[in-house]
């Protein structure tokens, strides 16, 4: 996650505390550290659950969550990793556990006959090419889909990917090539 | 070297662009202020409602016998009352309405012990506080009663509930027979019929959440769901899906979006005509659009003071509005870059009065402190 402001969230008071530092004073109750960090992560949150298939309208309410999760585990936080690292294993948790709710719940709708609500697509994306990246990710399994999301849109090295997944980091090499391969098949059928 | 860094053909090319502009994708400025809110003070807040322990294996259970067996059997199983989906909601009932004229009713504080009753008689009327500054409004020979968390619940028959704004985190719940409603600010009608709960919301967002499924109602939606002694019966299918034409009238939300959309590819003008529409309806994104027209109209229109002017009507409009406090720092922050130091010490020093523990207030003391310094210094020069 980068570690500066990308949106047009208040700046003005935000200085260059490292994240170490931010985590402990957020631990202690500082409201101020606690707005630091959110600046710092919620863009980073957002892309990262936009990418692995959060629709448009649940990612308030994921954000909201994370955010929550994140505050409520500090005190477990024990500096092994970094920062950023942990919280994508937070959001990467609730964004797969979000998606298999989802999937139940349409599942059920399915089966019930009912009727499908058509998802709501953020109209900035629409024209993009984002919308058509995310139904393509769609096809892949969730363990490549979040490798791959981590490393080519997050930037993340692979032994970062290697922290948040929990798995080897040769793993993570091999989970990218079959993600890439995948992701290049899927792109060639779906292409106009 | 960069995967697809040299695209061989287009739909590598396709795929190039498609992860730059993910790259991009980190959700615009009110969303996160939005989110803010709701986070502020994390413990304080209520996380989303989620299904109970017994609820998930359940859905667990059916979903692979679902899988399995599929068929009637499963069909005929998921239609019990634990698996009755949220249906989606009907429009419109509330602006049929009739005008209530009568004088109002005064209210009953009571101690809101779980297990307390209160309760209307025939032909009787009451107004009774529920907590929070949620009050409801009991139709005749209708109930109210507290659960053990002190959550009220409708016990039977028709109560008006109205809710104001809640605090960062918060969200104010009632139970209507097994489904919980959930709202931020909002007013809205629960109806306890013999077989059906009807919900009818007047203002703002109400979501309606049973087990896993909830479904959300917008001002000007109302939505039926049948009570356990009446599922299994025709119900559920007797509720129709809203027609389409009326969705966009109550889901301005996707407004919104095509507002900032519009201000994304350039067209100004047209994303501030959006943002005046929307911000003369109710409810949530009238909010958000009331604070974005401002916003705007200082950033992109350049013109401050009526930029001022316009989120001093926000505040009018929504004294405790969940941008409240954003709205009153953006107020600081004009006045400050405007130079116009009595104006913004003034409205810093009420910040300070109105918000003591804000994760803002040593900054707000430091300009406070800035502002006096200037005004001292120009006072003296005079």
């Amino acid at each position: 996650m980068e570690s500066t402001q990308s949106t047009k969230t208040p700046t003005s008071w935000l200085s260059a505390t490292n994240d170490v530092e931010l985590v402990q004073r957020c631990r202690s109750g500082d409201s101020i550290a606690w707005r630091k960090l959110y600046d710092r992560y919620s863009p980073s949150v957002y892309r990262f659950t936009a990418a692995l298939g959060v629709p448009f309208e649940e990612r308030e309410d994921a954000a909201q969550d994370i955010f929550i999760a994140v505050y409520r585990s500090l005190r477990h936080f024990r500096g092994e990793a970094q920062l950023s690292t942990w919280i994508y294993r937070i959001a990467a948790r609730h964004a797969i556990r979000m998606g298999r709710r989802r999937r139940t719940r349409e599942m059920m709708r399915t089966l019930l006959s009912k009727e499908t609500l058509p998802p709501v697509v953020d109209p900035r994306e629409q024209s993009t090419h984002v919308a058509t990246l995310d139904k393509m990710l769609a096809k892949l399994p969730a363990k490549k889909r979040t490798v791959l999301v981590l490393f080519e849109i997050e930037g993340l090295s692979a032994k970062e990917i290697s922290d948040v997944v929990g798995c080897p980091e040769n793993t993570v090499w091999s989970r990218l090539h079959h993600a890439r391969s995948e992701l290049t098949k899927v792109a060639r059928r779906m292409a106009p | 070297m960069m995967w697809l860094q040299s695209p061989q053909d287009e739909t590598e090319e396709l795929l190039r662009n498609a992860l730059d502009q993910a790259k991009e994708r980190t959700g615009d400025e009110i969303t996160h202020r939005r989110v803010w809110a709701r986070v502020a003070s994390p413990e304080l807040a209520e996380t989303r409602p989620k299904a109970p322990g017994m609820a998930k294996l359940f859905w667990a259970c059916a979903s692979l016998a679902a899988l399995v067996g599929g068929g009637f059997w499963a069909y005929s199983t998921f239609r019990a009352p634990e698996s009755i989906a949220i249906q989606p909601p009907s429009v419109p009932a509330i602006a049929k309405q009739p005008l209530d004229l009568s004088p109002p009713l005064d209210l009953v504080e009571t101690e809101r012990v779980p297990g307390q009753v209160v309760q209307s008689g025939a032909g009787e009327k009451m107004r009774v506080a529920l907590g929070g500054g949620a009050e409801a409004e009991l139709f005749e020979n209708s109930a109210v009663s507290w659960d053990r968390h002190r959550r009220p619940m409708i016990k039977k028959g028709k109560a008006r509930l109205s809710v104001p704004h809640q605090p960062p985190g918060w969200r104010f719940s009632v139970s209507a027979g097994p489904y919980l409603i959930t709202v931020v600010g909002t007013k809205f009608d629960v109806d306890m019929m013999s077989r059906t709960v009807r919900v009818a919301v007047t203002e703002g967002i109400v979501e309606v959440g049973r087990g896993s499924s909830a479904i959300r109602l917008h001002a000007g939606d109302s939505w039926e769901g049948p009570l356990p002694s009446a599922t299994g019966t025709t119900t559920v299918a007797s509720v129709t899906p809203p027609p389409s034409p009326a969705r966009s009238k109550v889901i301005p939300q996707e407004g919104l979006a095509a507002a900032h959309s519009a201000l994304d590819t350039g067209d100004t003008q047209r994303a501030i005509a959006m943002l005046a529409q929307l911000s003369k309806g109710e409810g949530p994104t009238a909010e958000n659009a009331a604070y974005d027209l401002a916003r705007v109209t200082r950033d992109f229109l350049h013109r401050p003071r009526q930029a001022i002017q316009l989120w001093e009507k926000y505040r009018r409009r929504f004294p405790s509005g969940v941008l409240r406090k954003e709205a009153d720092l953006s107020i600081v922050e004009t006045l400050v870059k405007m130079d116009i130091h009595q104006a913004a010490l003034t409205e810093t020093e009420a910040f300070l009065a109105r918000y003591p523990n804000s994760e803002r207030r040593t900054e707000m003391l430091e300009t406070a402190a800035r502002l006096r310094a200037t005004l001292a210094a120009s006072a003296a020069g005079n």
